[in-house]
């Protein structure tokens, strides 16, 4: 078991450190370090500023290792990451680990709600459509959610921006605050889309687990040994598509910190998404860098706990 | 291409298109799983199939195209340009702004259109027909859709199907591969990829291509894990057969159901996908997350212009519920695991 | 089925149900905290936050939305008299300049006495339990150091290279800095004393400030309007060094103006609040220009209402409350909503705010008014005169393909389609309220005229637009850095304009780091960019055709790379000359010569309209980047008033939607206990 687990930790280190890469390469291939300071300085900075931004910052350096291997931005990239020394935003001077602690909130804020909302609407749902397969109900489900998939979320925000916001007049339209009491007005518009947009796809997902599960051999025993169908759903159904449900809900806990960055661009939430398009815009490479660390990290460590996970309850795996 | 203007590429991969879709058709006619299979999925869904096939030849009006044959006097032609079906159709209906549907006069200061009561669903603020331009983003969305597949499908069936084969050193770096990329956010492999690229349909597809064969990659593996285990495929590797030939006998056509459903549910996601690419400024023109794009603020004005937004946004839908819908009868069918539940 | 199961469903269903009474119950869409309803706020957006409050750095609009609230300066430009004149604001009265011959002058103010600067903790750095103290002369002088500073790393270097010593100043404290570590270590106020101070900027007693300047440039005065020469104290500078929790001096000024900046969450929130050491509100007897809300205006104004608090001391309201609004719609709804006391107007909202070119009765009725600038500020495209087929290298034949394209570009059609008439179409590069702009003036090329346009394509070698040496129609490449979709359908409209003409215009949308890079190493043809000015001179504006300032060979910001001997020549002089009948006829010949060199398309000059609800007074803006906030008034039981009436939720459509769920799922409930039975 020790091993296993140490293997899986050795393979994610080994992932995260190509990611950070991948994302060095990319990055530079478009944009260079002159690009960073005029973003930073502005439009009207002359090349004397853009040099000494660039002194200040350490962007002078060369890019590879080839001619200085421990002076230069590759070099610094991955000891910067790798002993979790984010520095200061590019594009302001500003500590990045200030940042992301204070936009964590206002994205868990968000995410979390939709996650447990998601799954309250989403579960009992497919349940009541598988429960009533092949009727009317069934069909009417699966066209709804397909009809509910088909539209992009775009469309989404901005009708529902336009009906609940304005016409009606509900809730506001956008802003946040992180005061609890104003909270849940300022989330409601948000929720409201990211359910619309993702209960289609998930009650189709659940759907075809409680489907095959219902198929199972045992579950045909039980009903041939004469147990109600409601029972079945809710007691031997239920329980086994637990599993690949769990799996599924922890695949997506990394993706609850990295934000959604439609969302909270169009609803004006201060979080990890806006900071990672904002820094994608404002060639903010030392905040972009932090993110999408921090982003595969999670996504790694996340890996490994549903692998881990697996290795408890499937004793097969543990001796591989 | 060796001097070949785009509009003939264009013509010559209808062409291509054309024949390979009656060879398609004959092979599939041929074999009987399929045969079955194609007439089930046509009974479950018989008018999205229809739908989807007036978007294709919508798609094809608008890729047979050549230079000329256009009368004197037409405004906003260029001297050796060239035009297809679709464009000849709507030639000169250009407006000078916004115009409502079957409007005589213009939207904003209410001077007579050129061609009055003649725009189906109006003008947009360039004065373009709408129902045209709506027309036109069939092509380029179906183009997004069917070559991004096509980049990313055999890209994912390369690594994907060596990997669940031959195992060992080069599984472990697919793996690696896969899971690298996974763990990037997609958005930001995009914008990186397009703006290195440089804009344009194909570079667009290329980088939708290259951050999306991930899922189909680790599915293939998947598979062909199981279907090495297989007994004629070991009676095959006993008796000597080489490698490769294992895999294009035994392994590929095995997977065939599967690509079909994968080509068809990554086709809507795709297409979604541009819209907020097109949104971002990075994604191609003439799309309707384009036109949705440029027209989403008008929906405050009053009164509402809401023709543009709607044409695109319509369109968009009805293509992509289509796909949806088809994709799940074709799953239905073809996916052993859900054919057996459905009973 | 247990009853267990029974009753866990019931349970789950009555939560459900509290749940939904709950949320329709809080229904508002009120965004702000209560009890603030009876005060003296002004409430306002932002779309993005600045990049840094630093007055020696921050050069965009948006950052001096809350630098120009928060740090005062020398010189102030009078609130109401266009075109703009300034007045003393920090100091006594306006400098006294003095010529000292062979190019150099001198300029003396005189700072006032007992200025205080906001009030903070880091003045504790000066001694114990001291929270603020007077304002000196040095303070200034310590900011124009700053500005040479290369650690600091200033934008605005080049025009303040004219005063004695400046670079000199830069280098020396480089130099130092890099060879002897023991100076390195010292705080920057010290190290700027031990270099010995700059040349040019003296302090000869606590409130005498003397600006000498090697070369002729009487531009200078303006730059003492701008936050770049604000006072800053040194104890600032060293406490907020973003060590120990402590915030960066870039996200938190101490300043000395009429507003001090309380609450800064750059993501969300900014709050300014009124100072009570500020001159205007600690001696109200001094009357100060700046401090009071001026008399003197045109009987326009004076209609308008824009004199109604003549006399008051400012600032009239006590507090400012800005939020993030990233998206356009939003930002104005709320502003409908009465949320956001002003507002710009959106393109897609404009039909419903201006009907016929007023007000919609809509508006009227809710009581918002419309407040029109014409901003000194310039659109245009560009040729670059570097390309060998649209530049100057090809001499008249290029000349005339420029000249060509300018006649097929409507102005006044532009407006109409993307600013709805916002706007006055341009005629040279001079914007309104800018001094030598000529309202007659009208340029030969800013007209439509096709068949004058085809003409010219012929003589220029490009009959009805085919390039002879192709064949096929001209291709021209038409560079730009707006990526977005409106950008693109206005790119769109302009490669329309001219296919009147045959040719093929190519449209290069890139990002703006890419586009940059291309003007650098002057890769365009064509390309489109806007300009605005700083102070009102049209030194400001002609110095963009100078080719000392060309882009390629100097950095500077001359785009196009213009280069023309008379030009040149006449500018200079033009440049030093005082305002007079000479000066403008230099004006007018050198705005002709870019005409009929056709270097560029001026397009339009922008026209902002502001519209601001009822219970806001009357307000004029500056038009270019200097806030107003001090002059702004607020009848807040009007505004809560009006807010009620406008916000009240619609809650038919939730008990029509519950039924209408009810109804849907009722037919399943019922074949579920069809079966069970």
């Amino acid at each position: 078991m020790g091993a296993y687990v140490l293997r899986r930790l050795g393979y994610g280190v080994g992932v995260a450190l190509g990611v950070l890469f991948l994302l060095f390469v990319l990055f530079f291939t478009v944009t260079a370090p002159d690009d960073i300071a005029r973003k930073a300085l502005g439009e009207k900075a002359p090349q004397v500023a853009v040099e000494q931004w660039k002194a200040n910052h350490g962007y002078d350096r060369p890019l590879w290792p080839w001619q200085d291997w421990d002076d230069n931005l590759l070099f610094d990239h991955y000891t910067k990451m790798l002993t979790f020394d984010f520095g200061l935003s590019d594009a302001d001077d500003a500590p990045i680990m200030d940042r992301i602690q204070a936009g964590m909130g206002p994205s868990l804020s968000l995410t979390v709600p939709l996650l447990f909302l998601g799954l309250i609407v989403a579960i009992p749902i497919s349940l009541l459509v598988a429960f009533f397969r092949e009727t009317y109900i069934d069909r009417m489900g699966v066209f709804i959610c397909v009809l509910a998939m088909s539209v992009s979320t775009l469309l989404y925000i901005i009708g529902a921006q336009f009906l609940i916001g304005k016409i009606l007049r509900w809730y506001p339209i956008s802003g946040f605050d992180a005061d609890p009491l104003l909270l849940p007005r300022f989330l409601a518009l948000p929720i409201i889309v990211g359910l619309m947009s993702g209960i289609g796809g998930d009650v189709r997902f659940y759907r075809t687990v409680f489907l095959e599960e219902s198929a199972r051999d045992f579950v045909r025993t039980a009903r041939a040994k004469g147990a109600g169908e409601a029972r079945i759903m809710s007691h031997h159904v239920l329980r086994n598509a637990l599993i690949p449900i769990l799996t599924r809900v922890v695949l997506a806990i990394p993706f609850l910190f990295t934000g959604s960055i439609l969302l909270e661009a169009f609803f004006g939430i201060p979080g990890l998404g806006s900071i990672t398009v904002d820094a994608i815009r404002a060639n903010d490479f030392s905040t972009l860098r932090t993110m999408v660390f921090i982003g595969s990290l999670l996504f790694v460590l996340g890996q490994l706990a549903t692998d881990l996970s697996y290795g408890f309850v499937d004793p097969r795996v543990r001796f591989e | 291409m060796m001097g070949l203007a785009p509009h003939m590429l264009s013509n010559l991969v209808v062409l291509a298109l054309l024949v390979g879709l009656l060879g398609l058709s004959r092979w599939v006619r041929r074999r009987r799983i399929w045969l079955e299979s194609a007439q089930a999925i046509w009974q479950r869904r018989r008018l999205a199939i229809v739908v989807i096939a007036a978007y294709l030849s919508i798609a094809l009006l608008d890729s047979v195209a050549w230079v000329g044959g256009v009368p004197e006097g037409v405004a906003d032609v260029l001297p050796n340009q060239s035009l297809s079906v679709l464009d000849r159709l709507f030639l000169d209906t250009r407006e000078a702004s916004y115009s409502a549907p079957f409007a005589d006069f213009e939207w904003t200061g209410g001077e007579a259109l050129r061609h009055p009561g003649s725009h189906v669903l109006g003008t947009d603020i360039l004065g373009r027909d709408v129902l045209y331009l709506a027309l036109k983003g069939a092509r380029v969305a179906l183009l997004i859709g069917g070559l991004t597949s096509l980049i990313s499908i055999p890209l994912a069936l390369l690594f994907g199907v060596t990997a669940g084969y031959f195992g060992g050193r080069f599984d472990d770096f697919v793996f690696f591969l896969i899971s690298t990329l996974a763990s990037m956010p997609g958005l930001l492999l995009l914008i990186a990829l397009i703006m290195a690229l440089g804009k344009g349909t194909f570079s667009v597809c290329l980088a939708l291509g290259v951050t999306g064969w991930v899922g189909f990659c680790r599915l293939s593996r998947a598979e062909t894990l199981k279907l090495r285990e297989l007994d004629y495929v070991e009676a095959a590797r006993a008796l000597g057969v080489s490698e490769v030939r294992i895999i294009f006998r035994h392994v590929l056509p095995n997977l065939a159901h599967l690509i079909v459903i994968t080509f068809v549910l990554t086709f809507s996601a795709l297409v979604l996908s541009e819209a907020v690419l097109s949104w971002l400024g990075i994604g191609v023109d003439g799309s309707w997350g384009q036109m949705i794009d440029g027209a989403r603020n008008e929906l405050s004005r009053d009164p509402i212009i809401w023709w543009n937004i709607g044409a695109a946004g319509a369109a968009l839908f009805g293509l992509i519920l289509a796909v949806n819908s088809v994709g799940d009868a074709i799953r239905d069918v073809l996916d052993p695991r859900t054919a057996r539940t459905s009973e | 089925m247990s009853g267990g199961h029974l009753e866990a469903r019931r349970g789950r269903g009555a939560a459900v149900l509290a749940a939904v009474v709950c949320a329709l119950v809080a229904c508002s869409n009120d965004p702000y905290p209560p009890g603030d309803e009876g005060a003296l706020v002004y409430y306002s957006s932002f779309v993005d936050p600045p990049r840094t409050l630093d007055p020696a750095t921050a050069y965009s609009s948006r950052a001096h939305a809350v630098t120009g609230a928060v740090y005062d300066t020398l010189l102030k430009y009078h609130y109401l008299k266009r075109p703009l004149e300034l007045i003393p604001g920090l100091v006594e009265s306006l400098p006294e300049v003095v010529d000292l011959g062979e190019g150099r002058s001198l300029y003396r103010f005189r700072l006032r006495e007992d200025l205080l600067f906001h009030d903070d903790p880091c003045f504790e750095l000066g001694g114990e339990g001291r929270r603020t103290r007077e304002i000196e002369s040095a303070d200034v002088a310590y900011q124009i150091a700053r500005l040479a500073d290369p650690e600091v790393g200033s934008p605005v270097i080049e025009p303040f290279s004219n005063v004695l010593g400046f670079m000199d100043f830069a280098e020396a404290l480089a130099e130092r800095r890099g060879a002897d570590p023991e100076f390195a270590a010292l705080r920057a106020h010290e190290q700027y004393a031990a270099i010995g101070g700059m040349a040019g900027v003296r302090t000869p007693d606590r409130y005498a400030l003397e600006i000498e300047l090697a070369r002729p440039y009487p531009q200078i005065v303006y730059w003492f309007a701008m936050e770049f020469t604000t006072p800053v104290p040194w104890e600032a500078i060293e406490y907020y060094d973003g060590e120990e929790g402590r915030p960066r001096f870039a996200d938190h000024p101490v300043g000395c103006g009429p507003f001090q900046l309380t609450v800064y969450d750059k993501q969300a929130r900014w709050v300014l609040e009124k100072s009570e050491n500020w001159y205007g509100v600690r001696h109200p007897e001094w009357r100060a220009p700046a401090a009071v809300y001026p008399s003197d205006g045109t009987d326009e104004q004076r209609a308008l209402g824009l004199l109604d608090r003549a006399g008051e001391p400012l600032p009239l309201i006590d507090r400012v409350e800005v939020r993030r609004e990233k998206e356009s719609i939003p930002r104005f709804t709320k502003f409908l909503q009465g949320y956001y006391d002003g507002s710009g107007i959106a393109k897609e909202s404009f039909d419903q705010v201006i009907q016929d070119g007023a007000l919609s009765p809509d508006m009227v009725d809710k009581g918002v008014f419309l407040s029109r600038t014409i901003e000194p500020v310039v659109f245009y495209l560009g040729f670059n005169m570097d390309d060998e087929i649209v530049g100057s290298a090809d001499g008249e034949k290029s000349r005339k393909l420029r000249q060509a394209m300018s006649l097929v570009i409507d102005g006044e059609e532009f407006l109409r389609i993307f600013t709805n008439g916002r706007g006055m179409a341009a005629q040279s590069p001079l914007p309104p309220a800018i001094y030598g702009y000529d309202a007659d003036y009208e340029n030969a090329y800013r007209r439509v005229d096709v068949e004058r346009a085809k003409q010219l394509m012929v003589e220029a070698g490009y009959p009805g637009g085919l390039d002879p040496s192709t064949g096929e129609a001209l291709r021209l490449v038409f560079s730009s850095y707006n990526t977005t979709t409106a950008g693109l359908l206005q790119y769109q409209w302009y490669t329309q304009a001219w296919r009147q003409l045959g040719i093929d215009v190519e449209i290069e949308a890139t990002n703006y780091n890419q586009f940059q890079e291309k003007v650098r190493r002057g890769a365009l043809q064509v390309f489109e960019f806007g300009w605005g000015a700083d102070y009102p001179d049209p030194e400001n504006f002609l110095f963009l055709f100078w080719s000392e300032m060309s882009r390629v060979r100097h950095g500077g910001p001359n785009e196009t790379n213009f280069s023309n001997e008379e030009f040149d020549r006449l500018f200079v002089s033009m440049k030093t000359r005082p305002n007079g009948p000479e000066r403008l006829a230099e004006i007018r010949r050198l705005i002709e010569i870019v005409e009929e060199e056709a270097v560029w398309i001026p397009i339009f000059h922008r026209e902002t309209y502001a519209l601001y609800h009822g219970w806001i007074g009357q307000s004029l803006d500056y038009g270019i980047s200097i806030p107003t906030y001090q002059f702004r008034s607020v009848d807040p039981a009007l505004r809560t008033e009006k807010r009620a009436d406008w916000n009240a939720p619609i809650t038919w459509p939730a008990w029509l939607l519950l039924f209408a769920f009810v109804a849907v799922v009722a037919p399943g409930i019922v074949t579920y206990w069809k079966e069970r039975q």
